[in-house]
């Protein structure tokens, strides 16, 4: 069981190396990935007083959340359209193989774009990061969440278009409920009740604390593992929609 | 021999229509065995099912004694597949393509260079192995689809419609590949719709159409039925307007000892229970309707004329292509 298991994580990694070559250098994915939130930022940085343990972790969670549905909208529906898939769906790997090895390409992009934002931010804004290990996880963690969410969309979805469409309806509103530009705890309550059932607050709040070093410990262990279980939904209901979708 | 592939009841049906109904089929271990049937008729739907690509709705099938329902992991191990479009990876390298199907295949990491560098070499692609795919010709993408589908040494390659698509020279170069691969003792399941690709390529062919199968046998068993009934082809000196052939061929139809009529080019084939008979009724229907001769032959029959009178399909419905290849179904 545990040899079948390990198989199968191997042939997602696979999955995965190949999905990088084939499709981190598409363009949709630094159009999306990258200037949207950047964009995003910026507009909101000039509005205000600039906190940069506030902002940083804000922008680094909206960048993997962008970037991360951006390459699952090309690395899955491409696919789909190009007919690529079947050769994923002859071989002898599970349904569930495949959507893992599809997050895990999007858990690294969405781990390479942060780290080339966290690092040039914190020195450009001078400050140490609190607990670089506690930071990788969290980075790591919600890369999952996010590439998950991105697999979910873009099973639906015949086009990029379509997929980044249909993200846009969960990036945006998200963006602007959980945190990232202005803690939640400023919001009204119906607001914060909303944002808790959102996987981008539980991000925002795991990055915070961990390179702020602010809040409890506690709080960042609930919200890693509120990450994961999201993770684990978006994989199961991505993979039953991609299945569907395909037959 | 040993069976390779069986079906029993294998079932299709999508909505209210049944895309494949209750076939049942054998296939032995080193044969090359032909689904051969017009667009539409369920061929690539009965591949995808044996594949392991869409659940069947109804009956059951192994492969190399595996369940494809229940034991389709092993199913697939034994099998590669080549769709009707070469899928391989435009962005990658015809060796990144094979090492990745050696990957997704558990080729051992020490034998995959190895297996890559025979495979190139017998496709006739080794000069070109870091080149794109997205820069090769149809038929170069077809023969490294092909390769992909061997890296696992499997027992059984399913191919559908191998050569649809391809100019003429790639056609025969893929058929001469098959025939040298199937000496190697690979079991080789393949559909098409031109009927004399599985004259010249299948052991055993089925008949396909409307999602059943109406015909089993090799190609000689399955000219023989036709030798029952005779042929004889005529050309006539007429104007090249659509609607006289159409005329005089409504009207050869329903001569006496004529049951089926079928035109190829200029030319008309008529089958018929008697030729000596025929052939006087014919001659007074030209008289009388002033119409000049050019030739007129008897012949015998051909797979093409097998199809017809088994299916009772003209063979210009095999000679439609699909007008749009949708490559996968998108929901």
């Amino acid at each position: 069981m545990a040899k079948t298991w390990i198989k199968s994580l191997i042939k997602a990694f696979y999955i995965a190396k190949k999905d990088a070559k084939v499709y981190y250098f598409k363009a949709p994915n630094f159009t999306y990935g990258l200037l949207m939130p950047f964009a995003l930022f910026i507009a909101f940085s000039l509005s205000g007083q600039i906190n940069p343990l506030l902002i940083i972790p804000g922008l680094i969670s909206l960048v993997i959340l962008f970037g991360t549905t951006s390459i699952e909208a090309v690395a899955v529906v491409l696919e789909k359209q190009t007919g690529t898939i079947e050769r994923l769906l002859i071989a002898p790997i599970s349904f569930f193989t495949i959507v893992l090895g599809k997050a895990l390409a999007g858990l690294f992009f969405g781990l390479i774009l942060s780290i080339i934002i966290l690092i040039p931010s914190a020195i450009i804004s001078g400050i140490s990061i609190a607990n670089p290990l506690l930071v990788l996880i969290a980075i790591i963690i919600s890369s999952l969440t996010f590439s998950t969410l991105g697999v979910l969309v873009s099973a639906y979805a015949k086009w990029v278009p379509e997929a980044q469409m249909l993200s846009n309806f969960l990036r945006f509103p998200m963006a602007f409920i959980c945190g990232v530009f202005l803690p939640i705890e400023n919001m009204p309550i119906q607001l914060v009740i909303i944002a808790r059932f959102l996987p981008l607050t539980y991000s925002v709040e795991a990055l915070r604390i961990s390179v702020g070093n602010s809040i409890s410990i506690f709080t960042y262990l609930i919200d890693i593992v509120a990450l994961i279980l999201f993770s684990f939904i978006f994989l199961i209901i991505g993979s039953k929609i991609l299945q569907k979708r395909l037959e | 021999m040993n069976i390779i592939i069986k079906t029993k009841s294998l079932t299709k049906q999508y909505g209210h229509i049944l895309a494949v109904d209750h076939i049942d089929l054998e296939v032995f271990e080193g044969e090359i065995f032909g689904l051969l049937g017009p667009n539409g008729a369920g061929k690539t739907t009965t591949i995808r099912m044996l594949t392991g690509q869409i659940k069947p709705t109804f009956g059951e099938a192994w492969i190399a004694g595996y369940d494809i329902i229940h034991e389709s992991i092993k199913a697939k191990e034994s099998i590669g597949v080549v769709p009707e479009v070469s899928n391989v990876y435009d962005e990658m390298s015809a060796w990144e393509n094979l090492i990745f199907a050696a990957e997704l295949y558990d080729v051992p990491r020490s034998e995959r260079s190895k297996r890559a560098i025979e495979l190139l070499k017998f496709f006739g692609l080794y000069e070109r192995k870091e080149d794109k795919v997205a820069n090769f010709s149809k038929g170069m993408k077809r023969r490294l689809t092909i390769a992909t589908a061997l890296i696992h040494k499997p027992k059984v390659i399913f191919l559908d419609e191998p050569t649809t698509g391809l100019d003429v020279q790639s056609s025969r170069m893929i058929r001469i590949l098959l025939k040298q691969l199937n000496k190697t003792g690979v079991t080789i399941f393949l559909t098409t719709h031109y009927i004399e690709e599985a004259d010249q390529l299948c052991h055993r062919i089925a008949i396909i159409n409307k999602g059943k199968i109406i015909a089993l046998g090799s190609p000689e068993e399955l000219k023989t039925k036709a030798e029952e009934e005779h042929i004889i082809e005529i050309s006539f000196s007429i104007s090249k307007d659509v609607e006289e052939y159409e005329d005089i061929e409504n009207q050869l139809k329903n001569l006496n000892y004529v049951n089926s009529i079928s035109r190829i080019g200029d030319k008309f084939r008529l089958y018929v229970e008697n030729t000596s008979e025929a052939i006087p009724i014919i001659i007074d229907f030209c008289r009388k309707n002033n119409l000049k001769i050019i030739s007129i032959n008897t012949l015998k029959p051909s797979l093409e004329d097998a199809f017809v009178k088994i299916t009772g399909l003209s063979p210009e419905i095999m000679k439609i292509e699909k007008e749009t290849k949708k490559r996968v179904s998108l929901g």
